[in-house]
């Protein structure tokens, strides 16, 4: 019954079972933010702390997130690491290639501002908000894996306070 | 061969082309013009007692004043190692390709090329290697280079 705890629903007992009423909305949405699988897209070291969290000390799967090496089967892109120029293009494809509904997390200092390459850099984007739209920004160099727990979890509330209307809208 | 007798030689063979520079306790560097660079890297490649045969490195450099090109060479059969530097002024930024002696040069080549815009003769591929394809915004090693959002570091004292 934890999930019924959960959900706005109306349960009620019949014999031999139970009748259980929701939302599309509510039950499409606790779908959703249990089962964000991720693509892997490590560029730098905060690739690593991607790697530790989805290993076993910290477990991502506890979150219902796994990793996928393609985007036609990912929810979610980590951009984990530094985003130069020349990979941009790459990032805004594999974005492009990921079905709907999609977020991003930019994971580290380089995809929120360049990171340690901001001043003196040619080569380094300053900020991947400039590719894609962010869903959540974690901040770190790198971030902890506790930080990107925690991330993931502010993106599942996001995802949990989601109307259907919206995505009509885009 | 010691670095001493390394450079006794070379200054004994090689004296009149070779201007030696203060490299402290580094390899031994030498100055050496643009026109000689191809002989004295093909004899310093030939030479029986050296047989410089392995580059290193090749890399350029923006003082300011001037641009510098600077060879890295090393014997595997001698276990020598010795620097030669190019001076080149700004309104003559181009230099000799020395990929006929050490093929290892291509890449280097390319890679100064693209950063510095020191232009190579007798290259046979010089195309853009690390920079983005498109690329239109000059020579980002440059001292003096700027873009739109290029930020460079403030002075601290």
């Amino acid at each position: 019954m934890g999930l019924i705890k959960k959900l706005p629903v109306y349960a009620e007992s019949m014999p031999g079972g139970s009748l259980v009423l929701t939302s599309v909305e509510a039950i499409l949405n606790h779908g959703r933010s249990k089962s964000l699988w991720y693509l892997l897209f490590g560029t730098a070291c905060c690739a690593i702390e991607l790697m530790c969290t989805g290993a076993s000390r910290y477990d991502f799967d506890r979150l219902g997130m796994i990793f996928r090496p393609t985007p036609r089967q990912a929810d979610l892109i980590i951009a984990a690491g530094t985003i130069t120029k020349k990979m941009a293009p790459r990032l805004r494809r594999l974005y492009d290639q990921m079905a709907e509904p999609r977020y991003v997390i930019a994971m580290g200092g380089c995809t929120i501002k360049g990171g340690p390459f901001y001043y003196d850099s040619y080569a380094v984007e300053k900020g991947i908000d400039h590719i894609i739209p962010v869903d959540i920004y974690i901040p770190g160099c790198p971030p902890r894996p506790e930080s990107l727990l925690e991330g993931c979890i502010h993106l599942q509330e996001k995802i949990r306070k989601e109307r259907l209307r919206d995505w009509q809208e885009k | 061969m010691t670095k001493e007798e390394l450079a006794a030689y070379i200054q004994e063979k090689y004296g009149e082309k070779l201007t030696p520079l203060e490299s402290g306790r580094y390899d031994l560097l030498y100055e050496v013009s643009k026109d000689n660079l191809l002989d004295v890297a093909q004899s310093l490649k030939d030479d029986e007692n050296l047989q410089f045969d392995f580059l290193c490195n090749l890399l350029g450099a923006d003082t300011k004043e001037h641009f510098e090109v600077i060879y890295n060479i090393a014997s595997i059969y001698k276990n020598l190692r010795l620097d030669l530097k190019v001076i080149l002024p700004y309104d003559a930024a181009e230099i000799e390709s020395v990929q006929k002696i050490w093929p290892a040069a291509n890449w280097y080549e390319r890679e100064m090329w693209e950063m510095y815009g020191i232009e190579v003769k007798n290259h046979n591929d010089l195309k853009l290697l690390l920079l983005p394809d498109d690329w239109d915004q000059g020579f980002p090693m440059r001292k003096d280079w700027d873009a739109p959002d290029f930020v460079r570091l403030p002075e601290v004292d």
